[in-house]
């Protein structure tokens, strides 16, 4: 392999990987906070981009106005799943199994429910021009430095994915709220017993969780379309980030991601591109092998 | 007749793919997205078996259809199952070092969604986007199966009946038999099959295999009826629609499941008459939908784990009296060697987590046949004593000797079969389960606890089963409560459920028991029931160790006392010379 296309590979790599992080983040702070399976985690983000790609054409929004409707429905849609869906059976003390049995109804029947009502096509975001015609909302520009690659997007994707990242890492350890969400994480009996209320530590972490799920949904609708099953592979992508990253560990998490991105790209010269879920799923299963805790992630006593 | 009879055949391979995952959802509580990649691998295993071999004269680029093996169809059956057995055992590999339902979740889930996505690319295999065609039927004779044509149609419902009573007759003798009884531990308390001696993984690992290679030898079958198929048959939607099956007609109840899946897998030709291109949208939001308002308002599923129970009710054989109980009970010979060594010596035992020091040094001895009462106030570290001694925590330091034998640092399963058995503060009982159940897991060798021994040897098995039964109700009628046997442990008042654990205990066949706080909780009229059970343990020979906070409970049943405080041992005697020790009795109830 040559110096220039392992350069290329990286870049690709950095890119994907960034977005790993981005998903990982999303689950990863419901997860550590809640115990919850929460594979519902794809509906925000197959909702922002529906919502904003609805929002453009129906109320002619610019395209920053359909992205802060899309991620406002992803934070509604996320606080509705919790507030409807967990709350009832966390009151009567049910099982993690079964709210990830609710997790998984609402997974199922959310992107069928998309598809009756906007039908199997796929949505590009579209915005009304000055002159009145509907226009894909974004084209992104390719720069070419030297002999590498990389496009306007990219650049994007690859600053607000840290952004993020750092704002959520700084979150919940350097803010008093922070510091709830871990003792709630670290012993909950402890926690109610310093009066805090779990419930509104949930909200507050569902909303940041749907939140940046939303953010991945309009990603992809931005860069490709959007279309009803467009969020289950990207929130299996979080998941993997997070167990794999380490439990527990949100900067092990989001280092997680990017190695994993990285990987898929760089195997991509052998395997083809199509088999990166195959890379991604063989370097999880060696880590909690040999690592059940986590790359980065601490041993549970 | 054969529109018909493709719809039965699309309910009875839901049904068996259902009824597989119940029991490992069902009984052992864990679940598996994977089921319906798992029924792919099989599918496409089988035909890659069953085609012919690529020849010269025939050339599958030519013909365009598939090419294989050439084996015939009952080969290429057991070829899918077994293939897709293996491929269970080794997805859920690394759930191994964790006994966590998620990773099982986790990793099936990567599983059905890479499978797919490598499923339509992996062309050699599955032919990518197209599928495979040309499977050939199965033949008996001359007679064919498989829906091409309508009279094999209805054979091959048939013969998708007569497989589905089989898949249903096996999952319902394992699950209900005493490996069965171990998936259930699994589900409602999985530390306790541990501490019992038992490993929750093997059973776990093998139930998951079993579930998939029924899905795999089912997806074979479905390959040779349909003569060809694409990998948009086995996407993540079909795993849920399995759960949703289990979950609607009720978890560990194999007759929900069969009510489930007529329900779901009945909506199919109902909405493809009504709602016509979005039947197959409908029907996700319709069992999604389902599976949602099932776990808010019935969660037990439409019909209930046991819902027949009561039907079984009343066979208890004749009452024992504790003192018979006693005396079949004192036959179980000791395994250690009588007098040899104290039973328990812990040495210099040290565990402290972070910067806090739980343990700092502990030295006792506990003497054989006695009861030895730890005490001390909160947080003086008697539990975590109990978690060294029993492996649950590594000692950072110190021994542990039972019998004069290093046990330090072994795992909890070993330190169980060596001999030492404990109870937990917070009984850890199973509440779906019978008192009988509850007690009966705990009785070690059992035959019937193998798979093969089921399969092989179903009379020494049932001859074993009888004989665990039977010890099992020794033990509760050692206490009491044989009488209570076939309810249900939830419905059991509290100090009755922490008299099932002590009879769990006992039912080990360990000569230490370590019982921690067994009268806490208990309500004052059943602490003298708990008493004269801890008692009748020292009778029958066995050491007792026991965390307790009530003095008067210690005073009244405690040979010896070891007075622990911050992690050290203060003093040891009788009860009695520890509490007219003023200094003691001062850090005790505090002065």
């Amino acid at each position: 392999m040559n110096f220039e296309l392992l350069a290329q590979l990286t870049i690709t790599g950095i890119v994907l990987g960034s977005f790993y992080a981005l998903m990982g983040m999303s689950f990863g702070i419901v997860y550590q906070t809640s115990k919850i399976f929460h594979l519902a985690n794809a509906i925000p983000f197959a909702a922002a981009g529906f919502a904003a790609v609805w929002s453009a054409e129906t109320f002619h929004l610019p395209m920053f106005g359909a992205f802060i409707v899309g991620l406002v429905a992803a934070v509604i849609v996320g606080l509705l799943i919790l507030v409807l869906g967990y709350f009832p059976l966390i009151n009567r003390n049910a099982t993690l199994l079964s709210l990830f049995l609710v997790s998984l109804g609402v997974t199922v029947a959310f992107p069928n429910l998309l598809q009756i009502v906007f039908g199997t096509q796929n949505k590009t975001l579209q915005v009304y021009g000055a002159d009145g015609t509907l226009n894909r909302a974004f084209e992104t520009q390719v720069y070419n430095v030297g002999f590498l690659t990389i496009t306007q997007l990219d650049i994007v994707k690859i600053i607000v994915c840290w952004l993020v990242v750092l704002c959520v890492v700084l979150f919940v350890n350097k803010t008093r709220f922070g510091r709830s969400i871990t003792a709630l994480r670290t012993n909950p009996t402890m926690a109610a017993a310093v009066g805090i209320n779990s419930k509104v530590v949930y909200i507050v972490v569902f909303a940041i969780g749907s939140l940046i799920a939303g953010m991945g949904g309009l990603f992809v609708t931005t860069e490709f379309v959007a279309y009803p099953t467009m969020a289950l592979q990207w929130t299996l992508i979080g998941f993997i980030a997070v167990f794999f990253g380490g439990i527990g560990s949100l900067p092990g998490t989001a280092l997680g991601g990017l190695l994993l991105g990285l990987l898929s790209s760089w195997s991509s010269v052998w395997l083809g591109v199509q088999f990166a879920p195959v890379v991604v799923f063989g370097a999880l299963f060696i880590i909690l092998l040999v690592r059940p805790q986590g790359l980065f992630g601490k041993a549970a006593a | 007749m054969a529109y018909y009879g493709q719809i039965a055949i699309n309910i009875l391979i839901l049904l068996s793919l259902s009824v597989s995952l119940n029991l490992l959802l069902g009984y052992a509580g864990r679940v598996s997205m994977a089921q319906s990649i798992l029924f792919g691998v099989g599918a496409f295993t089988a035909a890659r078996l069953v085609l012919p071999q690529l020849t010269d004269k025939y050339n599958a680029n030519v013909s365009g259809v598939g090419y294989g093996m050439g084996w015939p169809w009952w080969a290429a059956l057991l070829g899918a199952i077994v293939v897709t057995f293996i491929a269970a055992l080794v997805i859920s590999l690394p759930a191994v070092r964790q006994v966590k339902g998620e990773y099982l979740i986790l990793l099936t889930l990567a599983f059905q969604l890479g499978g797919q996505q490598v499923m339509t690319v992996w062309e050699a295999v599955t032919g990518g986007p197209f599928g495979v065609a040309g499977i050939p039927a199965i033949k008996i004779g001359s007679m064919s199966f498989s829906t091409v044509k309508a009279d094999s149609t209805v054979r091959f419902a048939i013969l998708m009946l007569i497989v589905t009573v089989i898949v249903i007759a096996v999952c319902w003798g394992i699950g209900e038999s005493p490996f069965g009884r171990l998936l259930k531990t699994l589900r409602e308390q999985e530390s306790v099959l541990p501490s019992v001696g038992k490993s929750p993984i093997r059973p776990e690992l093998l139930t998951f295999g079993i579930t998939a290679g029924i899905a795999g030898g089912i997806g074979a079958l479905f390959a040779f009826s349909q003569g060809a198929m694409t990998p948009v048959n086995f996407g993540l939607d079909l795993s849920i629609l399995i759960v949703s099956v289990v979950v609607l007609g009720g978890v560990g109840n194999i007759f929900g499941t069969i009510v489930g899946a007529i329900i779901l897998g009945g909506l199919d030709p109902i909405l493809s008459n009504t709602v016509g291109a979005d039947a197959i949208p409908w029907r996700a939001v319709i069992y999604g939908g389902a599976l949602v308002v099932m776990m808010m308002v019935r969660p037990q599923g439409l019909i209930p784990e046991g819902a027949f129970r009561r039907f079984k009710k009343g066979k208890t054989t004749e009452e024992m009296t504790p003192a018979e109980a006693m005396e079949s009970l004192s036959r179980v010979s000791a395994t250690h060697e009588v007098g040899s060594a104290p039973a328990l010596e812990v040495e210099g035992l040290k565990k402290s987590f972070g910067g806090l020091v739980a343990v700092g040094g502990a030295s006792f001895t506990i003497a054989e046949g006695k009861i030895t009462a730890l005490i001390g106030p909160n947080g003086a570290g008697k539990t975590t004593i109990f978690n060294m001694i029993t492996g649950t925590f590594k000692p950072d330091e110190g021994t542990v000797k039972l019998f004069g034998q290093d046990i330090t640092g072994l795992s909890v399963v070993d330190i169980a079969n060596k001999g030492i058995a404990r109870s937990f503060q917070d009984v850890r009982i199973c509440e779906q389960m019978t008192v009988l159940d509850n007690v009966a897991v705990a009785v070690p060798k059992q035959a019937g606890e193998g798979l093969t021994n089921l399969v092989f040897r179903p009379l020494k098995t049932r001859k074993v089963e009888r004989a665990t039964r039977e010890r099992a109700l020794e033990c509760l009628a050692l206490f009491g409560i044989s009488d209570k046997a076939n309810d249900l442990v939830g419905e059991l008042s509290y100090g009755d459920q922490k008299l099932v654990a002590i009879a769990r205990l006992l039912a080990t066949d360990a000569d230490v028991l370590l019982l921690d706080e067994p009268t806490s909780g208990v309500d004052p009229a059943n602490v003298e029931g708990v008493m004269q059970g801890v008692r009748r343990l020292r009778d029958l020979g066995r050491t007792v160790c026991l965390v307790e906070h009530s003095v008067h409970f210690v005073q009244q049943l405690a040979d010896r006392a070891v007075f622990l405080d911050q992690g050290i041992v203060l003093a040891e005697g009788t009860v009695d010379e520890l509490i007219n020790q003023q200094e003691l009795a001062d850090l005790y109830f505090g002065s």
